[in-house]
């Protein structure tokens, strides 16, 4: 177990719905076997329908979340209107690829509705770049494959809000119990045309 | 085998580290003293590799002082200090022989009145805790903190917690650490305490 | 005829070239068993593979082994293949020695698991999953380990997708992570049994999704169905890419 990917832990998903999309990840952070913080998140909002995912290397989530809010600031700067999700994904990518022979141990999503258009968008990433788009989920961590199983069978199109976000988090809490390394707590995301709605899960704690 | 402990308590933190410094099977040094105070109001602990790791605490605490003489005795918050720890064994990470140590930072924000403890790992893995161990005493120490820690607890309370710690360490850990120094990071900086 | 001298002649063949025989390998597959009332469901697909070849599309692995008990083992099909035929064996001769007393699932169970630990240190490379009805006529699943560590259970899902289809067995059959509506998340919803046609329905759910995303599984899909009244046989066509 001295793969990177998976030595601390932790999963994340993303869905759409009818002109909204959700976004979801666990809160365990561990070192191994042992579990050290049931508060790390790692979903981040970059502006107000965007939100970026990461999973992986603990390390690495920190320093790209961080890498991430300056370039964001930086585009901010210069374009003076927010980033798309498009936009933003197409940043993740080329960031990552700069690091194609020495990369970071991540697994990124985006998700985030257009800001003019309010089109649903979401993505998903190996740690070097390549894009997935993907109509209608995306997963991530080290329960991807119970996120796959759950996501498959769950899912259908064109849920309203409080719908999709029952699917997402069903899909999300069963599937982190069938993985030792992910757990301890839950955030979802519920991104609709004028609202955010984050909500934290109570789940099994062990 | 190296053990360092935190806590953060009402209005200070605690830190604990083990008195032997062991290379193999001797115990080489009995009063060993693993924690460097970066400023008045934040305390490095380390373990981790032979001779990595003073190198890398002076090098922190050097580099703290720099920023404290450049930036017209202004310290860096107990937030700012972790995160400047972890970019640099983030970095240190990627090169060609990383540092390989990992520590606690025990600090106390002046500003605000509020005790901090980071746990920091040798990846650059960065969490503000309660209460904090690396290595192979977190195994016997996380269930005793869980059970026992309060946030509202006073110097001698966690004085008491860590107490339980040592004991339970003396207990089970294979080798003789020569029991712990423990340092005190409050509102009026750092001060060494007798367990 | 002379041998003419070669360079060849000179070599240094004191070092002795290592082989290793690799003993095992994985068929892909997976398996799937849920007990219910008066009834117990045993399904696995149809595909064989090796490698990213696909050595068969049509390939049974879930059988009747006698009494009212199903059974599988999937893995490497060998060892699975194997293990089948000692327990049918034993079975016939359980029968001959005792008067074709009727074997009880709970003793398969055991006997299986002696099977398996008999092997302990060259195991057969297989998850094991039978399915019957008990003693009181409900229906009951046992899985195993490689080395015969085994439950009795509701339900299991074994071999290549069983990371994927058991977090889906576990919402939806014994109703893990569901609340009674306005409970506030205190009241779990109560267990109760599933009538067969649900149960198919889950099924072919699982094997359906487990097909869209993993590569060793599809085909078809086959289950044996359990009752009182014996075994019955289905296959549902899966997507074949």
């Amino acid at each position: 177990m001295s793969d990177p990917s998976s030595i601390n832990g932790g999963c994340a998903v993303a869905m759409v719905g009818k002109d909204c999309i959700a976004i979801a990840c666990d809160l365990r952070l561990g070192n191994q076997s042992l579990s050290l913080a049931n508060n790390f998140e790692k979903v981040f909002p970059f502006g107000d329908k965007t939100f970026l995912g990461l999973t992986g290397l603990a390390s690495d989530v920190l320093t790209l979340k961080e890498d991430f809010r300056l370039k964001h600031n930086l585009y901010k700067l210069r374009e003076e209107r927010e980033i798309e999700p498009e936009t933003l994904a197409n940043l993740v990518s080329s960031s990552l690829y700069e690091r194609r022979f020495g990369p970071y141990f991540v697994g990124p999503i985006v998700a985030g509705l257009h800001s003019k258009t309010n089109k649903p968008f979401i993505c998903g990433f190996d740690l070097i770049g390549c894009i997935d788009f993907a109509k209608d989920f995306i997963v991530s961590g080290t329960a991807s494959d119970q996120l796959y199983g759950m996501c498959e069978s769950l899912y259908e199109p064109d849920l309203e809000p409080e719908d999709l976000f029952e699917t997402i988090s069903q899909a999300l809490l069963n599937a982190v119990d069938r993985d030792a390394l992910s757990g301890w707590g839950a955030v979802v995301y519920i991104v609709t045309k004028d609202k955010v709605v984050k909500r934290v899960l109570r789940t099994r704690q062990d | 085998m190296d053990i360092i402990l935190g806590v953060r308590l009402q209005d200070c933190t605690l830190v604990a580290t083990s008195k032997a410094a062991t290379r193999g099977i001797s115990v080489l040094k009995a009063n060993d003293d693993k924690t460097r105070i970066l400023n008045t109001h934040n305390l490095l602990a380390y373990t981790g590799e032979a001779g990595d790791t003073v190198q890398f605490a002076e090098y922190i605490q050097a580099n703290i002082q720099l920023y404290l003489m450049r930036e017209n005795d202004t310290e860096l918050s107990p937030k700012a200090t972790a995160l400047f720890v972890r970019n640099q064994l983030a970095t240190s990470l990627r090169s060609r022989k990383p540092y390989q140590v990992n520590v606690l930072i025990g600090g106390y924000d002046t500003k605000t009145d509020v005790p901090a403890l980071s746990w920091i790992d040798y990846l650059g893995t960065h969490v503000e805790l309660p209460y904090a161990a690396h290595g192979y005493a977190a195994f016997y120490c996380s269930s005793l903190f869980d059970r026992h820690y309060r946030k509202d607890m006073d110097l001698e309370a966690g004085l008491d917690l860590l107490r339980m710690c040592v004991k339970e360490l003396e207990m089970r850990m294979p080798i003789d650490f020569k029991g712990v120094y423990v340092k005190v990071v409050g509102k009026d900086g750092v001060r060494a305490i007798e367990l | 005829m002379t041998t003419i001298a070669s360079e060849y002649g000179n070599e240094n063949n004191s070092v002795p070239i290592e082989h290793r025989f690799n003993p095992y390998s994985d068929n892909g597959g997976t398996v799937l068993g849920i007990a219910g009332e008066d009834f117990a469901i045993l399904a696995g697909d149809t595909r064989i593979v090796s490698g990213y070849n696909i050595d068969s599309r049509y390939e049974p692995k879930v059988f009747d082994v006698g009494d009212n008990i199903v059974m599988t083992a999937n893995g490497f099909a060998a060892d699975g293949a194997a293990l089948i035929d000692r327990f049918k064996s034993a079975f016939k001769w359980y029968k001959f020695d005792n008067n074709n007393k009727k074997l009880t699932i709970q003793s398969a169970a055991r006997y299986i698991q002696h099977l398996l630990y008999g092997k302990r240190f060259f195991p057969f490379y297989v998850s094991t999953l039978i399915a019957g009805l008990d003693e009181e006529g409900k229906g009951a699943v046992y899985s195993y380990d490689p080395v015969g560590s085994y439950e009795r259970e509701q339900c299991r899902a074994g071999g290549a997708a069983a990371s994927l289809i058991m977090p889906f067995l576990d919402n939806q059959v014994n109703f893990k992570n569901q609340f009674e509506p306005g409970s506030d998340g205190r009241v779990k919803k109560p267990l109760r049994y599933l009538s067969l046609e649900e149960v198919l329905a889950l099924v072919r759910d699982a094997f359906t999704s487990a097909t869209e995303r993993h590569i060793q599984v599809g085909d078809g899909l086959e289950v044996l169905i359990v009752t009182k009244d014996g075994i019955k046989k289905v296959y549902y066509p899966l997507k074949r890419d």
